[in-house]
Formats: C-alpha cells, structure tokens, sequence
C-alpha cells in the first residue's frame, strides 16, 4: 500500500474533508437532536393510570407561580451540580430501593420544567421525589444549616437565603426554631427570605408520582388472596 | 505498510522553521494572547475548583455569601477550564501548527487579536455572571444567554483566520494534524449555535433541554478537545523524535471513527428518554475502542523505538503522558458506558474522576507540552530559554496531582456505587464512605494549581526577558 504521505494520496483535499466532517455532524444532529424532538418534542400532558379507586388526573400540572421562582433559584445556586431529578429503573440502578421515587422518571414528568435540571452527578440524594419525603420546616431548617438535621452532611449551609431581624414585639410566626448552636442572640430572630420560601416551594412540588402508561405501577405479586381494596372494604363492613 | 508519512517534515531531522522566516509580530502577540490568555483561565479555573474542594472539607467555608456557594463556583471553574482555557489553548495551539505544517503565516492576525479580546471579554462576563447567580443550568453549557452571540462572533473571527491559513498553505499534501485542527475548528460553533438555539433562544420542550446539553457536553469534550489535543501529539511526537508517523492510514481511520462515534453519546442510561437513545450513545461510547486502539497503536510502532528516551524534552514528556492520560480516560469512559458497570458508576463521582482525567491528564497536560515548544518560538528565544528546574517541577507535580486526584475520585466513584447498589446503606453511610478519598483529591487539586502556577512564572520569564531584549535594542536604535 502506497497511500500514504505521498503526494496526491487520500486526505488531502481540504473541502473533502469539510463535507466529511459536515456529514459526521449531520448523522449525530439527526440521531440526537433531531430524531428525540419528533418522538418527543410536542408531548403533551397526558392522565395517569387508574390504580385502585384513585381517580384518573392530568399529569403534570404547571408549577405555581412560587415555585417557578423557586426552579430559578435552584437553578441559580447550581444546585444541580449535586442533586440529579431523575429516578433510573429498577434494573438500571437502585434508585427505586433508596426510596427515591415509586416509580421511574419519564419524560412527561419534566414537561413544564424550564430549564430542565436532571443533573449528572449525586453528591446528595436525588431530589425527583423530593416533595413527597420532605416539609417545608424540614426544608428550610436543612437549606439554613444541613449539619441541624444531618450532623455528617456535606451540603453547603445557604444562610444568605435568610434574614436575621430583631425582634419588634412578637415574634415572627416564621421564624426558624434553631438548636442552641445555631440560635442568634437573644432579642433576634432569622427568618426565611422569599428566595428562600420559594425554593421550599418549588422543593415541595418535586414529586413524581403519578402512574403514567409509560411508567405503570409495579406489578403485583401473584397471588390467591383476594385483592387489598375489598379486603379494607370487608373490615369497614365488618366495623 | 509502509512508513513514509511526510518523511520531508515531520521526520526530518531539520525542523520547518528553519526553512521559513520567524513569525511576524501580529502573528506572534495574536498566538501569545490566545495561550496566555489560555493559561490565565486554567489558573482561575483550578484556583476555583480548589476553593470548591475545600468545602468538602469545610462545607461552612465563605456559606453566608451566595457569591462563592458551591453550585455556583463549580459552574464558574467548569465553564473557566471549557471556554476560558481549553477553547483558547485548542485554537491557540491549532493555528500555531496550520501555519507550520502549512509554512505559512497566520492570515490577519489583527482580528485573531480583536477575536481573542472579544472571546475573553464574553468570558469574564459569563464566569462573573455565573458567580452572580446567571448560570443557565446546564453542565458544560452555564454561561447566559447573553455571552453566546459574542462567543460565537470572536470564535468565527478567530476560526475563519485558521481556515484562510489553512487555505493559503503552500505545502500540498495534508498531515494528520491538519485533518484534527480543521475538525475542531468546524466542530465548535456547530455544536455551539445548536446548544444555544436549543436551549436558550428557542428552548426545546421538556426533557430534551437535557438531552441536547448532555451531547452539547460530550462533543465539546470529546470530539472537540479531543481533536485539538490529538493534533498536538500527532505533530510533537513524530516531530520530536525524528520519526516519522508509523502509519497515515491509522491516522485517518482513528480520525473518521473520533468524528462519527465520537459524537454520539454522553447520554446516562436510565435517563428519562426513550431508551433507543441512551442505547445508542452506549453504542457509539463502545465503538470509541476502534479511534482509541488505532490512535495506541499509531504511536506505539511510531515510538517504540525511543521509548527508553525519555528525556529532558519537556514537550515529548508532557505529550507522552497526556496521551496516556487519553487513553486510559476513554477506556474508562468505555467501561463506565457498559450497561452492567454503569447502573452502578453512572451518576457517581467515577465520571467526574474521568472528566479531570481528561480535561487536565489528557488536554491541559498536551497543551502544556505545546506550549512549551511554542512559546519561546513566538518571542524569538531559543528552546533552553525555560528555566529547567521550574519545568521539571511543573511536569512532577502537575503529574502527581493529577494522579492522586484522578486515582481518589475513581476510587469514590466505585466505593459510592457499590455502597448505594446496597439498599442496607443509607445515603449518609454512602457519604460518609466517600468523604476521604474526596478530600485526598484536594491534595491533587492543590499540587496541580501549584505545578501550573511554576508554569506561568517559567512562561513569564520566557516571554519577560525576550521583551526586555526587544525593548533595550529598541532603545539602542532610537539613539
């Protein structure tokens, strides 16, 4: 083989190797970029599967008003740099075990999220299902010192998202109720700004828990019995 | 198969710069700005992720100032190493070699300059901006919106110069090199204006923001820096060891398969898309063997020869190890995609171990073996105008950083997934099982920052003393 380094070999023409690397581009464009958008780019809400005597609802709703500004603080303190919104199957990661979610994350669960902040990285728990295991004392306690509540925990304290105030008669109805090594002096309170009562906001409607086609409750075990709503109903009756 | 790949350059024991005149002034302070500028983002870039690192040690550390939070400093140094350093050092490094393989000089370098001062503006604003809180919240993609029209602008100025370059080349024949530095030229502002479209201007719906930013971030590291970084070893190595390279059609097979597989993937499997996609990506990540292997063995028969020459050339020992780096962080990046080891590594601190792997190991290790070849070449001073100590120190403990860094966050990413694969532990227990190698890599981290600090003190002497050599005979003359 001679075709190499001599003069009039391969690969030495520069618009071929444009319109190669064009076409290289073009076949990952289509793949990853174009191909998801027709599939998935115009999802619209859908309703959740009916289990048990649950009514079926529309799935997702939009974030309030708070919460959407909670979403840009989030976004804004690169919380997503340690914290992933996605629940993996169970056969793909032990996401499900860890009680993270019920079930796993598919793409209508994002649908009103702007942007969409999945993360890549777990330095903390991830947080899809954040809203179903969390309230919003909890939330704001661990947001003003994580060490309260998790003494090992590594999560950065954001106490800029509070306020401490002297306290002009009664005190605030807000105010948080710290352990003593937190507490402020006497005479003064800290209370949640609304960053920081927005961001509890938007943390507490982090909940995947609608069961979608997609995305079914977990099959039940095969079994005699005779099925888990009759058998309530059976003791309501029997009351 | 025989070897004859550009024997007349590459393999000649008498370097092309010989047989052309020095670069001219323009030329030489664009190519200074853009690596200078280049090394000043990777300073600012490691001192921020040692800031970061050390809030694993002192999660309270500068908490009551959302300024220096953790979130935001890690996108602040993420977006510092991507766009401040290793955009610059691709393209500073890339115009560098198109005007030597193609002997000849930069075309318009006065809006090389103007392009560099306008990327590095965009820059300081995104990274200050992502301090304040205006990061977009995607990985690899954090500066606001506001940066990208500049970004893209400076980037054109400063890629359509290395293309006319490259078109006035008045060597014929191409060398893998050019092949790489074209490739990164093109690659950028393709993936660029799809990610800013698409996530910024005119937002896709839903889940696919995440998509599109996950292979925005696989391209910009992988095809691009990967281009940027191999055309440096494919130059350096055959160049400095007097050798030709062992096979051209190597080179292109490895280049063709970089470019295509290359390009896919980058997508976690589980992730909340439809599975064919992820599926995919694992296809394309396994298929990165054939560039990864063809690349190995290219160099393996180039050098293997002289591989009991490891000597005192700073530039074939920062090349050699970023190439080693490379391949042991796409082979991991390999293994990771493999769908029994990634329910376990993926989402672990395991991908980030294979990101510095290759950002720093692979990338900023070659740019600095370039950089060494490059810089006293640009200000007229001869090779031994570095002062040798400080570049034997940078090399050992950019090394080691690096080593202890990269060995740690590996070592955390498998202890943190196998620990969470265990339902028995909770998250806490799996924290706590981390924390220590965490925070050995804060050594590595630090040893890296001081390495290349010696670096920039060695590369302002260098460039110190040539001005002040111009600036005497100046004054000379004007007498």
């Amino acid at each position: 083989m001679v075709l190499q380094g001599d003069k009039g070999g391969q690969m030495n023409s520069g618009p071929l190797l444009f319109l190669g690397l064009f076409a290289a581009m073009v076949c990952s464009w289509l793949g990853f970029i174009m191909g998801p958008q027709l599939q998935i780019g115009n999802l619209p809400q859908t309703n959740t599967v009916v289990v048990g005597d649950a009514l079926s609802q529309t799935y997702p709703v939009a974030l309030s008003g708070e919460a959407h500004q909670g979403e840009e603080v989030y976004r804004a303190n690169g919380c997503a740099a340690c914290h992933t919104q996605m629940v993996r199957p169970r056969d793909m990661g032990p996401d499900i075990s860890h009680g993270w979610g019920i079930r796993r994350s598919v793409a209508e669960d994002y649908l009103f999220e702007q942007p969409v902040l999945l993360g890549s990285q777990r330095v903390g728990p991830d947080l899809s299902n954040y809203g179903r295991r969390s309230d919003i004392n909890g939330i704001l306690m661990r947001l003003y010192d994580p060490r309260s509540i998790v003494p090992d925990s590594i999560m950065p304290s954001y106490r800029f998202l509070f306020q401490t105030r002297k306290i002009e008669g009664a005190p605030a109805s807000d105010a948080l109720v710290l352990p003593e090594k937190d507490a402020p002096e006497p005479g003064y309170e800290i209370i949640p700004r609304p960053q920081a009562r927005a961001l509890a906001a938007y943390l507490l409607n982090l909940r995947q828990d609608g069961y979608l086609y997609e995305a079914p409750p977990p099959a039940l075990p095969k079994t005699n019995a005779p099925p888990k709503t009759n058998a309530v109903a059976a003791t309501a009756v029997k009351k | 198969m025989s070897a004859t790949a550009f024997p007349a350059r590459t393999a000649s024991k008498n370097p092309p710069e010989s047989s052309v005149s020095g670069p001219g002034v323009w030329c030489s302070v664009g190519l200074l700005y853009l690596l200078g500028a280049a090394s000043f983002w990777l300073l600012i870039s490691l001192g921020l992720g040692f800031l970061d690192s050390l809030k694993f040690h002192a999660p309270g550390l500068l908490a009551a100032d959302s300024f220096w939070t953790y979130g935001r400093v890690h996108a602040a140094a993420g977006s510092a190493l991507l766009y401040g350093f290793g955009v610059q050092a691709a393209l500073g490094m890339g115009l560098w070699m198109l005007c030597r393989l193609g002997r000849t000089a930069l075309a318009a370098p006065a809006v090389v300059v103007l392009g560099t001062f306008f990327w590095n503006f965009a820059v300081t604003v995104g990274v200050i901006a992502i301090l304040c809180g205006n990061n977009t919240g995607f990985e690899n993609f954090e500066m606001p919106a506001v940066c990208a029209p500049t970004l893209f602008v400076s980037y054109a100025m400063i890629g359509i110069c290395g293309l006319l370059t490259f078109h006035e080349r008045r060597e014929g024949p191409l060398y893998p090199s050019q092949w790489f530095i074209v490739g990164s030229l093109f690659w950028f502002p393709w993936i660029f204006s799809t990610a800013a479209i698409l996530l910024l201007y005119m937002p896709v719906h839903g889940v696919l923001q995440a998509a599109i930013a996950w292979w925005y971030g696989h391209n910009l590291n992988m095809v691009f820096l990967g281009f940027a970084g191999l055309a440096s070893t494919f130059y350096f190595i055959p160049k400095l060891l007097g050798r030709p390279l062992h096979s051209r059609q190597l080179a292109a097979l490895a280049f063709w398969t970089l470019a295509v597989f290359g390009s896919w993937g980058g997508i976690p499997d589980g992730a909340p898309l439809p599975s064919w996609i992820a599926s995919i990506g694992v296809v394309g990540t396994v298929l990165m063997a054939i560039p990864l292997l063809a690349i190995a063995d290219n160099f393996y028969h180039t050098a293997r020869h002289d591989l009991n020459t490891l000597d005192d050339n700073a530039t074939l020992r920062f090349t050699y190890v970023g190439l080693l780096f490379l391949f042991i962080a796409v082979a991991q990046q390999i293994v990771g995609a493999l769908p029994n080891v990634s329910a376990i590594t993926s989402l672990s601190w395991f991908g980030v171990a294979q990101k510095e792997l290759f950002h720093l190991g692979f990338f900023a290790m070659t740019v600095f073996g370039a950089m060494y070849y490059i810089v006293p070449r640009l200000v007229g001073a001869g090779p031994d105008a570095w002062c040798p100590k400080l570049a034997k120190s940078h090399f050992y403990l950019s090394l080691a950083g690096i080593l202890i860094s990269y060995l740690s966050l590996l070592v955390a990413g498998i202890e943190q997934g196998i620990m969470l694969a265990d339902p028995g532990y909770s998250f806490v227990q799996v924290l706590h099982g981390t924390l220590m190698p965490l925070r050995i890599s804060t050594l590595g981290d630090l040893l890296f920052l001081v390495g290349t600090i010696a670096f920039l003190v060695n590369c302002a002497q260098v460039v110190g003393t040539q001005c002040c050599q111009w600036c005497c005979k100046a004054i000379k003359e004007a007498k």
